[in-house]
C-alpha cells in the first residue's frame, strides 16, 4: 500500500481536495459463479483512509461519492478496489488499485480546477490479475454540494441546495403544536414572529426585517382574509402541514410543506392528506401522460432520428462503399451487418447488380439510374407516408420502388434496426424524410413562410448537436431529484453531458432506452422551476408560465442553479427530450438575442403594460412627473436606478416618452435579472450553441424546449365563449373546421397567439387562467374582413373579423398566427 | 430625484398645502415619501361622524403605474373594510384596471371619505356588514356608531 512519511502538519488545517470515486468499469471477474460486491478505499498518504459503500454483484460498480481530504501537491492518492464477500481473506478479495501524485493531476493554486481522471487499474504486489478501469474526479472546489447519498465521513453535513422560501417574511413559523414538529424544518425561515396574513401593503414598507421580503407591490386589492392565521382561512383550518400563502401580485397559493409543493389549489378542508395526495398525483400523472404525447414535427415518424449513426460519408454516390473505407465505414460496416445487408432471396430486379467492398460488404448498382445503394432492393422495404391530403392522417404504405431515384447527392441507409433513414452529402446531414415525398405541412398551406419541421432537421442535423461516443450516467433520487441533478450535471463537463444520457434512478432497475430520461426531465423541470425554490415565479399573465425571479438573490447561491438550469434546458434539447415547463414569451425572445419590445410586457406584468401604454397614448406633461430613472426595491431597501446615464436628472416629456417606455421595459424585463439570464444562457449555451438556435423563432423555441402537446379541439370548442357570435355562425364553424385541419404545431401556433403560451392546462381549456383569474377561450366579433385577426393574450381573446368565406379566414387566419406576434401589431 | 418620488413629493406638497376637509396627511418617516399617515375625520351625517380614522398609505415604487394600497389601522365597521388589524380597504379606483398613472392620491383619499358616507355592499368585503346595511340600515347605522365609539375616539 502506498505510503508516505508526511506528517499532518505539513497540510492544510482544512480540507482544499475533493475526491470522488465514480466508477470502476469492467472488473476481474475472479469466480465463476458469483459477481463481486465492490468497494473502494482511498488512502491519501497512507493516513486519511475513506471507504464508499459496497454495491451488490457487478463488474460495473457505480458509487459516485465524494470526500474531502487535505493534500498537497505531493500526497498521493491510493485508491483500491475490494470484493467485500472476501475481504477477510488473505487477499482480502483484492480487485486492483490505482495511484496518483495528486500536484500531477490538479492545481491547487486553482480554486475551480476539477480533473476526470480514468487508469487502468494495476496490480500490487501480489500479482493477482487484475482488470477494468476506475474513474474518479479530483476537485479543489468544495463549494460545490458533494455527491455523496451518504453523510460524508469526516463530520460534515451533507449540504443540501440552500434553498429558501419565497417571502420569507410572510412565512413566519409553525404555530407551536405538537402536530407541526415533524415539519422539513429546512423550508421554514427561522422567524420567531407569530404568523399573520401578510397585507400587501405592509411588507415592502416594514422592510425593517434583516431577511427578504420579496413581496413587493402587489397589484391586487387587499383580500378580505386578514382574520385568518396562514394555517386556516374561512373554509376553516388547512390540513396539517399547508400554509395559505400570497405571492407577490397578491395570488393566494398553498404550500404544502410535507411535499415540499405549492398549488393554486386549496386542499380540501376536512379531506385527508392522503385524498390530496392522491388528487395530486392523478394530476400528475396526466400531466405525465400529456408531457410524454408531446412530439415535435421531425418526430413524426416515430422515434427520433438515428443518433448513433457514423459521421455522413463524403464519398460520391456512385461508389459508396469503396470510397467511404475509412474508420466510419467500418463503423457503419459493424452496425450495417445487423440488419441492413441481410441478404434478400430471389433474382435481383432487372439491371441490378450486386458487388462487395474490399471489406466484404455487399452493396448494390442500380444501373438503370447509375446509383448505388447499401440496401437490397429485393428486401421489401416500404416507406411510410404521411398525406397531408389525407386530413385523417393515416399512414400509406408503398414500396420505395414507386418513388423514383432519390435527388442527386442523397443515400438511403438504414439504421440497426432496419429504418430507413436518408443521408444528403450535398450538406452531410440525415434525416428521417424521404426527400422525394412532399412534405406534409408544405402541403397543407400554401403560404407556410416557416417551416418549423426543416429547421428543426437542419438544426439536430448539425455537428455540434451530434452525440458522442460514450456514455453520460446520471443516478438520482426521485426524493432528491433536484439537489442530486445539480450535483450530478453540475459535476460532468459539457462534452461528457453530450454522451448518450443514461438516466438511473436509485433504488429502481431499468435501462435508459428513452423512458427514464423523458421521466427525468419531467420530474426535475417540476422541481427546478417550483416557485417554492424562489428562482423562478409564475407571471402575473396567468398561472402557469414562468419568469426569472428578479429576488432569487435571497438563495446567495442562486446563480450556479440558474446556469444549472440552463444547462438542463440545452441538455433537453440536446438529447430531444421536452421539459414541463413554459416560459414567458420576454424569456424566449432573450434566449434568442432578441431585443424585447414593449408587447412582452404584457405577458409580465400586465398592469404595468397597462400603465405604460396609458402614457403613450395620453399627453403626460405636467401629469406623471417621471425622470429617465426607476426605484428598484431589493429585501427592504429601494435604490435609484438611472435608465440612461444620468437619467435621474432628465425628466420625461411627450416627446421623449416613447425612448423612456422602450428603455423601462428592457429594465423590467432583462435588466433586473441580468444576472440571473447570464448564468442560465451560460449555462444554456454549453450544450446549444447560439447561432444553431438562432434558426428559430420565439414561438418554435417554446415549442422546441417544451414539445407540441396534443390539442383537443372538442375540449377546446366546448369551454369557448362568444361575443358578437354565436356558435352557429358560419365563420365560427369555419374556425373550427380550419383549426381541425391544422397539425399539432399550427394548433400550437395559434394558442401561442391567443393565450401566449402552447401550455394547455391540466385539467383542459376549462381550466384557462387569464391575467385576472379564469377566463375561456373567447371569440369576439371585432375587425374589418381586410385586417387581420387580432389577439389580446391577457384575456385569452381573439378578435375575428366576420370573414366570407372558409378560404378566406384560412389565409388570414394563418397570416396572423405566422406573421404577428398578437395584440399591438399589425 | 427617482421618477416616483418626484411625482409623490409634488402631490404631497399639494395635498399639505390644500388640505381637503377632514383629511390631514403627514409622513409616517420624512425621509421617506412613500409611506403616509392619513387621518380621517369621520364625515358628518355617517356613523362614523365623531370617529379619527388612522389609515396607512403606501406609494408602490412603481408609483403611478401601480395604484397605491391603502389601510384602515383604526377599526372600523364597515361593508368595504375588513374589520380586523388590516384594515383592508377595496375601492374602484384603487383597481389595478382602473387604475390610470394620471390618478391621484387625493382622488383616492376623497374616495376613502365617500366611502364612508356611501357604502358599496355590492362590492363588499365584509359580507355581515353588508347584509345589515342593506336590510336594515338603522341596526348596520347604530352597531358603525357603537364600534367608532369603542375604536376611533
Amino acid at each position: 500500500m502506498a505510503s508516505s512519511s508526511r506528517t499532518d502538519s505539513s497540510l492544510p488545517p482544512q480540507p482544499n481536495l475533493r475526491i470522488t470515486i465514480i466508477a470502476a468499469d469492467g472488473l476481474y471477474k475472479r469466480d465463476v459463479f458469483r459477481f463481486p460486491d465492490p468497494f473502494a478505499v482511498a488512502t491519501l498518504n497512507g493516513e486519511q483512509t475513506k471507504t464508499t459503500s459496497v454495491i451488490k454483484r457487478t463488474l460495473n460498480p457505480y458509487w459516485n461519492e465524494s470526500f474531502d481530504l487535505r493534500a498537497s501537491e505531493d500526497s498521493i492518492l491510493a485508491v483500491q478496489i475490494f470484493d467485500q464477500k472476501k475481504f477477510k481473506k488473505k487477499d482480502q478479495g483484492f480487485l486492483g488499485v490505482i495511484n496518483v501524485r495528486v500536484g500531477d493531476v490538479i492545481e491547487f493554486s486553482s480554486a475551480q480546477d476539477d480533473q476526470m481522471l480514468t487508469r487502468d487499474l494495476k496490480k500490487s504486489t501480489d500479482n493477482l490479475v487484475v482488470h477494468g478501469k476506475l474513474i474518479i474526479n479530483l476537485s479543489t472546489n468544495l463549494e460545490a454540494p458533494p455527491r455523496s447519498n451518504l453523510a460524508p465521513p469526516n463530520g460534515a453535513n451533507p449540504r443540501r441546495p440552500s434553498m429558501s422560501t419565497p417571502q420569507g417574511s410572510t412565512s413566519a413559523g409553525f404555530p407551536a403544536s405538537p402536530s407541526h414538529t415533524s415539519q422539513p424544518q429546512g423550508v421554514i425561515m427561522a422567524n420567531g414572529n407569530v404568523s399573520t396574513q401578510p397585507t400587501p401593503g405592509h411588507a415592502p414598507a416594514a422592510g425593517s426585517q434583516g431577511h427578504a421580503a420579496p413581496a413587493t407591490a402587489g397589484s391586487q386589492a387587499p383580500r378580505p382574509t386578514g382574520t385568518f392565521s396562514s394555517f386556516e382561512d374561512a373554509q376553516g383550518r388547512l390540513p396539517a402541514g399547508w400554509e395559505r400563502r400570497e405571492d407577490n401580485l397578491g395570488r393566494t397559493y398553498y404550500v404544502d410543506h410535507n411535499t415540499r409543493s405549492t398549488s393554486w389549489t386549496r386542499p380540501t378542508a376536512g379531506g385527508s392528506t392522503e385524498t390530496q395526495r392522491n388528487e395530486r398525483d392523478a394530476n400528475t400523472q396526466v400531466e405525465r401522460q400529456r408531457h410524454q404525447n408531446r412530439t415535435l414535427p421531425e418526430d413524426r415518424t416515430g422515434a427520433n432520428s438515428p443518433s448513433n449513426m457514423p459521421p455522413a460519408a463524403t464519398a460520391p454516390q456512385q461508389q459508396p462503399a469503396p470510397a467511404a473505407a475509412s474508420g466510419s465505414a467500418a463503423n457503419a460496416a459493424t452496425m450495417m451487418a445487423t440488419g441492413a445487408t441481410t441478404a434478400g432471396t430471389g433474382e435481383l430486379p432487372p439491371l441490378w447488380e450486386q458487388r462487395h467492398t474490399p471489406e466484404g460488404r455487399p452493396y448494390f448498382v442500380d444501373h438503370n439510374t447509375r446509383t448505388t445503394t447499401w440496401v437490397d432492393p429485393r428486401r421489401q422495404q416500404y416507406i411510410r407516408m404521411y398525406g397531408g391530403q389525407n386530413a385523417n392522417n393515416t399512414i400509406q404504405q408503398q414500396p420505395v420502388s414507386q418513388l423514383g431515384p432519390l435527388p442527386s447527392g442523397w443515400e438511403m441507409r438504414l439504421t440497426n434496426t432496419a429504418r430507413v433513414y436518408f443521408v444528403d452529402h450535398n450538406t452531410k446531414t440525415t434525416t428521417w424524410d424521404d426527400p422525394r415525398l412532399p412534405s406534409s405541412l408544405d402541403q397543407n398551406v400554401p403560404q407556410y413562410k416557416r417551416d418549423f419541421r426543416r429547421k428543426l432537421i437542419y438544426f439536430r442535423s448539425q455537428p455540434a448537436l451530434r452525440i458522442l461516443s460514450g456514455q453520460c450516467h446520471v443516478k438520482v433520487r426521485r426524493s432528491h431529484i433536484f439537489e442530486d441533478s445539480y450535483a450530478e450535471i453540475m459535476r460532468q463537463s459539457a462534452t461528457d453531458l453530450k454522451k448518450r444520457l443514461m438516466i438511473k434512478f436509485d433504488g429502481e432497475d431499468g435501462l435508459d432506452y428513452g423512458g427514464l430520461s423523458r421521466e427525468f426531465f419531467f420530474l426535475l423541470s417540476h422541481e427546478m422551476f417550483n416557485p417554492f425554490y424562489c428562482l423562478f415565479e409564475y407571471s402575473a399573465h396567468d398561472n402557469y408560465t414562468l419568469q426569472i425571479n428578479p429576488h432569487s438573490g435571497i438563495n446567495p447561491e442562486h446563480l450556479n442553479y440558474f446556469k444549472f438550469i440552463g444547462r438542463v434546458v440545452g441538455l433537453a434539447i440536446f438529447h430531444r427530450r421536452f421539459l414541463d415547463a413554459f416560459f414567458v414569451g420576454a424569456l424566449y425572445k432573450m434566449m434568442l438575442h432578441k431585443p424585447v419590445a414593449l408587447s412582452d410586457m404584457e405577458g409580465v406584468d400586465a398592469d404595468f403594460h397597462r400603465s405604460l401604454q396609458w402614457m403613450l397614448d395620453n399627453p403626460i406633461e405636467g401629469v406623471l412627473e417621471q425622470t429617465f430613472s426607476t426605484e428598484d426595491e431589493r429585501f427592504g431597501v429601494t435604490n435609484v436606478e438611472d435608465l440612461k446615464p444620468g437619467g435621474r436628472d432628465i425628466d420625461v416629456t411627450d416627446e421623449n416618452k416613447k425612448e423612456y417606455v422602450d428603455l423601462m421595459v428592457k429594465w423590467r424585463i432583462q435588466k433586473r435579472i441580468d444576472d440571473q439570464f447570464q448564468a442560465f444562457i451560460t449555462g444554456f449555451h454549453e450544450l446549444i450553441p447560439a447561432e444553431l438556435v438562432n434558426v428559430f423563432d420565439e414561438r418554435e423555441l417554446e415549442l422546441l424546449i417544451g414539445g407540441i402537446a396534443e390539442i383537443d379541439v372538442e375540449d377546446w370548442k366546448k369551454h369557448t365563449d362568444y361575443r358578437g357570435y354565436t356558435e352557429s355562425d358560419e365563420v365560427i364553424k369555419f374556425f373550427w373546421q380550419t383549426i381541425r385541419s391544422w397539425d399539432g404545431e399550427q394548433k400550437s401556433r395559434l394558442l401561442q397567439f391567443a393565450t401566449g403560451t402552447s401550455r394547455i392546462p391540466v385539467n383542459g381549456f376549462k381550466d384557462l387562467q387569464g391575467s385576472d383569474g379564469p377566463r375561456r377561450f373567447t371569440i369576439e366579433k371585432q375587425g374589418e374582413v381586410n385586417n387581420l385577426p387580432k389577439s389580446h393574450t391577457c384575456f385569452n381573446r381573439l378578435d375575428l373579423p366576420a370573414y366570407k368565406s372558409l378560404e378566406q379566414l384560412q389565409q388570414k387566419l394563418t397570416m396572423a398566427v405566422e406573421e404577428t406576434m398578437g395584440f399591438g401589431q399589425e | 430625484m427617482a421618477s416616483s418620488q418626484k411625482r409623490i413629493t409634488k402631490e404631497y406638497a399639494e395635498v399639505t398645502a390644500n388640505p381637503p376637509a377632514g383629511i390631514h396627511v403627514s409622513l409616517v418617516d420624512e425621509s421617506n415619501v412613500h409611506n403616509w399617515n392619513v387621518i380621517l375625520d369621520g364625515p358628518e351625517g355617517s356613523p362614523y361622524a365623531g370617529g379619527k380614522f388612522t389609515l396607512l398609505l403606501v406609494l408602490p415604487s412603481d408609483y403611478p403605474f401601480k395604484p397605491p394600497k391603502i389601510n384602515f389601522k383604526t377599526r372600523i365597521w364597515h361593508p368595504n373594510v375588513t374589520f380586523d388589524e388590516h384594515g383592508s380597504m377595496c375601492i374602484g379606483i384603487l383597481k389595478p384596471e382602473a387604475w390610470k398613472p394620471s390618478s391621484k392620491i387625493l382622488s383616492v383619499l376623497t374616495a376613502t371619505q365617500n366611502l364612508l358616507v356611501e357604502p358599496v355592499p355590492d362590492d363588499a368585503v365584509e359580507s355581515s356588514a353588508a347584509e345589515k346595511f342593506k336590510n336594515d340600515r338603522p341596526a348596520f347605522d347604530k352597531e358603525a356608531r357603537e364600534y367608532t365609539k369603542k375604536y376611533a375616539k
